[in-house]
């Protein structure tokens, strides 16, 4: 009986040290794993290096030799060297594997140990989080729903007055039956009150309508061209944080705020294959790219371009510089291009109604990327002299010589608390056309 | 009596849907609208982003639905900013690996020049190349806050924003793998540049988003994550020395 005791009590402890050793076993394979291996192994995925799930089994069944996996992890050279099915191994991607000769027997082992405890995600989610990309919602149209009332109005008077003129005649035929065979001209004519009235509200609202209509030519805010990918913009800067300069990488730069290279693109998705409906679209990028993901990845060298449509398109006689507002002025890209984070649908021109509703924006009235919206926001647009610090100090220079040229005219320019763009001639014609 | 009416009423339907008809087509989604002068729109002179096939009537088939935005010319160099500055703007002195044509789609035709040996030389000789950037007392402040910008823009989406490879795009589970800038602590400079030039693992090349002097600046950055200390010799220490020097020679 003491004896059994003595058993169970021996067992009990050789049960938990074995755990203990297992734990901390496991735990150093996934440290190892993670620093190590991680960056280009996955337990599932085929990466830069080769899924590794299991991986003892493969290479067994493969006809290994024994110990030959280790030697692989430890130099993969002198093991594909000596072993026909490393060698074999060696070649299923072009670059080769970083050589790890410090690690133990044991080490290596914690690791796989860890790579095969890891459960088999059947859906390993790659972007899911994103994956409402399906049901995007309606953009608004931009909406002159008032023009209708005003037109509803005005056919309601028609009506009306039409009515009474029909009621009106209705008792004249009972009057006088020979009268209606006297003529439009007649009719018109002794109804002319009426009929006058009716013709001066149809040409007002002809009028009103010709101008509103000509109030929209060059008024571009419901452009929202055709995409060759539906590319969601609030999947990649909204969830995934990727800065607007990441991939519009001249932005801050340059005139243009550039269109991302599909080598950009690679740079996640060569990893990020996507599921449901962004498989379809990320091939595209891989035709653009030539590269094919089987056997972890290789680039054909055979690209080809894909044709986006531009949406933001001034005429030839504005100059627009984005360097200029982004890294001088320090616009940031949501004053004119609306949330992108947020923005599900294809790019379009923001309304300014929405580019009124985002936190920080300068408050503006006329429609987005007409000159009186630019002209507006240069007349609100604090030029300070703060802001430019660490970039070369020019408009501190400017802010310098005003103050040493005219003091009056710089305390009045200073009298609503700030100096605007106009009043350091951002107004002038030929900062913009020439 | 209701032929009139009939007349009038038409008449008039017909007059607003004329008038409707001729600014209607604001409403498809793939047209711009109405333009004041359609030509100075798509015209002839050079802008990004434009397709010179398609100019007003004349059509060119050799450019239509071609690139726009073209590459700088083979061999020539970006020149920006100083004098100083110019050793900068050199082609880089190492060659991509030759598997890199594969791996990362670095084409020769494209212009990257790749080497002809095989396996890694060198991205392993790369571990002797030297930051061409002097931290001095006097830049370091700014050369880091460089740095930061740049490397909040390109990196911190994958390798977070302290380097410890948990940015936005891992937490949000799309990006997987990336490592840890403590774990890579012995790593040379001229190798975290190579890596950045070119490309490395699942990392592709960022040579067209970053130029020599941008990378190397980040280079001093990411030395800054990953090591506490990391700087020029620090500045109180050498100025209280001068003063106490000063202070000698006076008395």
């Amino acid at each position: 009986m003491f004896n059994m005791g003595n058993k169970g009590l021996f067992a009990l402890v050789l049960t938990l040290i074995m755990l203990t050793t297992f734990t901390s076993g496991a735990q150093e394979g996934e440290s190892i794993f993670n620093s190590k291996c991680a960056t280009c192994h996955q337990p599932h995925k085929d990466m830069t290096g080769p899924k590794l799930f299991e991986v003892r089994q493969k290479w067994e069944e493969g006809g290994a030799m024994e110990g030959s996996l280790h030697q692989w992890v430890r130099n993969w050279q002198v093991a594909a060297a000596t072993d026909p099915y490393a060698k074999e191994v060696s070649s299923w991607a072009a670059s080769s594997m970083t050589t790890f000769a410090d690690l133990t027997d044991e080490q290596i082992e914690a690791v796989f140990d860890y790579v095969d405890a890891q459960p088999k995600e059947e859906a390993v989610t790659p972007g899911d989080t994103g994956g409402n990309s399906g049901t995007s919602t309606p953009v608004e149209e931009e909406s002159l729903g008032w023009v209708w009332y005003v037109l509803g109005a005005v056919f309601l008077v028609l009506i009306i007055s039409l009515g009474g003129t029909k009621r009106q005649l209705q008792e004249m035929d009972e009057d006088n039956d020979s009268y209606i065979k006297v003529g439009s001209k007649a009719w018109i004519f002794k109804n002319r009150k009426y009929v006058g009235m009716g013709v001066l509200v149809v040409v007002m609202a002809g009028v009103v309508w010709l101008f509103l209509g000509l109030y929209q030519i060059g008024v571009v805010t419901a452009y929202q061209p055709s995409q060759p990918i539906a590319f969601p913009h609030d999947v990649h800067a909204g969830i995934n944080g990727i800065d607007c300069k990441y991939c519009h990488n001249s932005a801050n730069k340059s005139k243009t705020a550039g269109i991302p290279t599909t080598n950009v693109c690679m740079n996640c998705h060569k990893q990020v294959q996507g599921e449901g409906d962004q498989v379809e679209k990320i091939k595209k990028i891989y035709a653009s790219a030539g590269y094919s993901p089987e056997g972890g990845g290789k680039y054909s060298g055979e690209t080809e371009n894909i044709v986006w449509n531009k949406v933001h398109n001034l005429p030839d006689h504005v100059y627009f510089n984005h360097s200029q507002h982004v890294e001088i002025g320090g616009i940031d890209c949501k004053q004119c291009h609306g949330d992108m984070t947020k923005q599900n649908a294809l790019p379009r021109v923001v309304p300014v109604e929405e580019l009124n509703e985002i936190e920080g924006n300068i408050q503006l009235t006329k429609p987005t990327l007409t000159m009186g919206w630019c002209i507006e926001c240069h007349s609100e647009k604090e030029v300070s002299t703060g802001s430019l610090e660490g970039k070369g100090g020019y408009y501190d220079e400017i802010h310098k010589r005003l103050l040493e040229n005219d003091e009056s005219l710089y305390e009045e320019y200073l009298e609503d608390g700030k100096v605007t763009v106009s009043e350091l001639g951002g107004w002038e014609c030929a900062k913009c056309h020439y | 009596m209701k032929k009139n009416f009939k007349a009038i009423s038409t008449k008039a339907l017909a007059l607003t849907f004329g008038i409707g008809t001729l600014f209607s087509c604001v409403s498809d989604k793939d047209s711009p609208g109405l333009e004041w002068m359609p030509d100075m729109y798509r015209s002839p002179a050079v802008e990004t982003y434009v397709d010179y096939g398609w100019v007003k009537e004349e059509v060119n088939p050799e450019a239509v639905m071609k690139q726009s935005a073209k590459h700088p010319p083979l061999a020539t160099i970006p020149y920006q900013g100083k004098v100083e500055d110019l050793e900068m703007y050199l082609p880089y002195h190492r060659k991509a690996s030759s598997f890199a044509a594969v791996t990362h789609g670095l084409q020769e035709k494209d212009g990257w020049r790749l080497t002809t040996e095989e396996g890694d030389a060198e991205y392993n000789a790369a571990a002797a190349d030297k930051n061409p950037i002097q931290l001095t007392e006097d830049n370091q402040k700014s050369i880091f806050s460089d740095g930061k910008e740049l490397y909040e823009i390109n990196c911190a989406h994958c390798h977070g924003e302290d380097g410890d490879g948990k940015g936005s795009m891992v937490q949000s589970g799309a990006y997987a793998g990336v490592p840890d800038y403590s774990n890579l602590k012995d790593l040379p400079d001229g190798q975290l540049f190579y890596s950045i030039y070119y490309g490395k693992g699942m990392m592709g090349a960022h040579a067209p988003l970053l130029n020599k002097k941008e990378i190397w600046t980040v280079v001093h950055y990411i030395n800054k994550l990953r090591f506490e200390d990391y700087g020029a010799a620090t500045p109180q220490k050498v100025e209280t020395d001068t003063t106490v020097v000063v202070e000698d020679t006076v008395q």
